[in-house]
């Protein structure tokens, strides 16, 4: 019998992340959002009629906030704070030098790596997707849950609304 | 902390009525916050939505998102993406992982942690 090896699971990121700060000298550990029960909506009618938006974390490229280049250290002052939005028919220029990617085996050259715009183009225009929001949404990561869900998630539920969004796509960087 | 930040906003949107989809690299944080539909592509983080210069890999990804949306029978539905990041799996080793840190470069990651900090308070304080 040939099994895969042992470490070729999902990577443990919240054990490490615990593991990390502990040895960088923070004893209380973050406590991750943790829920039991989980809402559910069905979509409501097909996918060739629904009206999707795209919501992501990537921030739109700053002039003046430091090195936002593919493969920049962390930047935080490349971070934002609160919600945007931009015309899905632009092609913005999304960076994602301000989030913990994986710096050692991505090399953020390509952004549809992490903002799928592109492809969902390609989606309308095969007509598997009725169509997309006229505006895609950036949520800012906040290490605060309460920001993010009295604050952030109200804001973006907002803006799907009032674009008519039928069903919604999130992809973190 | 992105991972988190679309857990908690699909929830959010799913609880008022709006179908939600995520597509994302850390597993383990997604489903411990708990969300209606998740694509798990075991990749290296920064590459939710496909393999970098790989159209066909980014539309087979997004074609599973979209099929989720259409065919999730449940909240919690995960479905990780059939594809590889590359035949060796070593990479998964690598991401903040202590086992392979010196004690120099511990203590070169508390002064970084340090100065971002101060960064994001300066920031703040501006607002």
């Amino acid at each position: 019998m040939k099994f895969a090896p042992e470490h070729d699971v999902p990577v443990p990121y919240m054990q490490r992340t615990r593991d990390y700060y502990r040895a960088l000298g923070f004893e209380a550990p973050y406590r991750w959002a943790h829920y039991d029960e989980v809402p559910f909506t069905p979509l409501s009618k097909p996918l060739a009629q629904s009206r999707l938006a795209l919501i992501t974390t990537a921030a739109p490229y700053q002039p003046g906030a430091g090195n936002q280049e593919p493969g920049a250290p962390y930047n935080a002052a490349a971070k934002f704070y609160t919600v945007y939005s931009d015309s899905t028919d632009s092609a913005p220029d999304l960076r994602i030098s301000h989030v913990g990617y994986d710096r050692k085996h991505t090399h953020a050259r390509d952004p549809n790596t992490w903002f799928p715009l592109a492809r969902l183009r390609e989606a309308v225009k095969a007509g598997r997707l009725g169509g997309l929001t006229s505006r895609f949404y950036g949520s800012p990561t906040n290490r605060s849950q309460r920001v993010t869900i009295e604050r952030d998630a109200p804001a973006l539920l907002e803006a799907c609304r009032a674009d008519g969004a039928d069903a919604v796509l999130l992809v973190p960087s | 902390m992105c991972h988190q930040t679309v857990g908690l906003v699909a929830r959010h949107l799913e609880a008022s009525g709006i179908p939600t989809v995520i597509m994302g690299a850390a597993k383990d944080i997604v489903e411990h916050c708990g969300v209606p539909r998740f694509v798990f592509s075991d990749f290296p983080l920064g590459n939710s939505a496909g393999k970098p210069f790989d159209v066909e890999s980014q539309a087979e990804t997004l074609d599973l998102a979209l099929r989720m949306l259409e065919s999730a029978p449940a909240p919690r539905t995960t479905v990780q993406s059939p594809q590889r990041w590359n035949e060796d799996a070593s990479w998964k080793l690598d991401y903040h992982n202590l086992a392979k840190m010196t004690p120099e470069e511990i203590a070169g990651h508390r002064q970084e942690f340090d100065a971002v900090k101060a960064v994001i308070a300066s920031k703040l304080d501006r607002k």
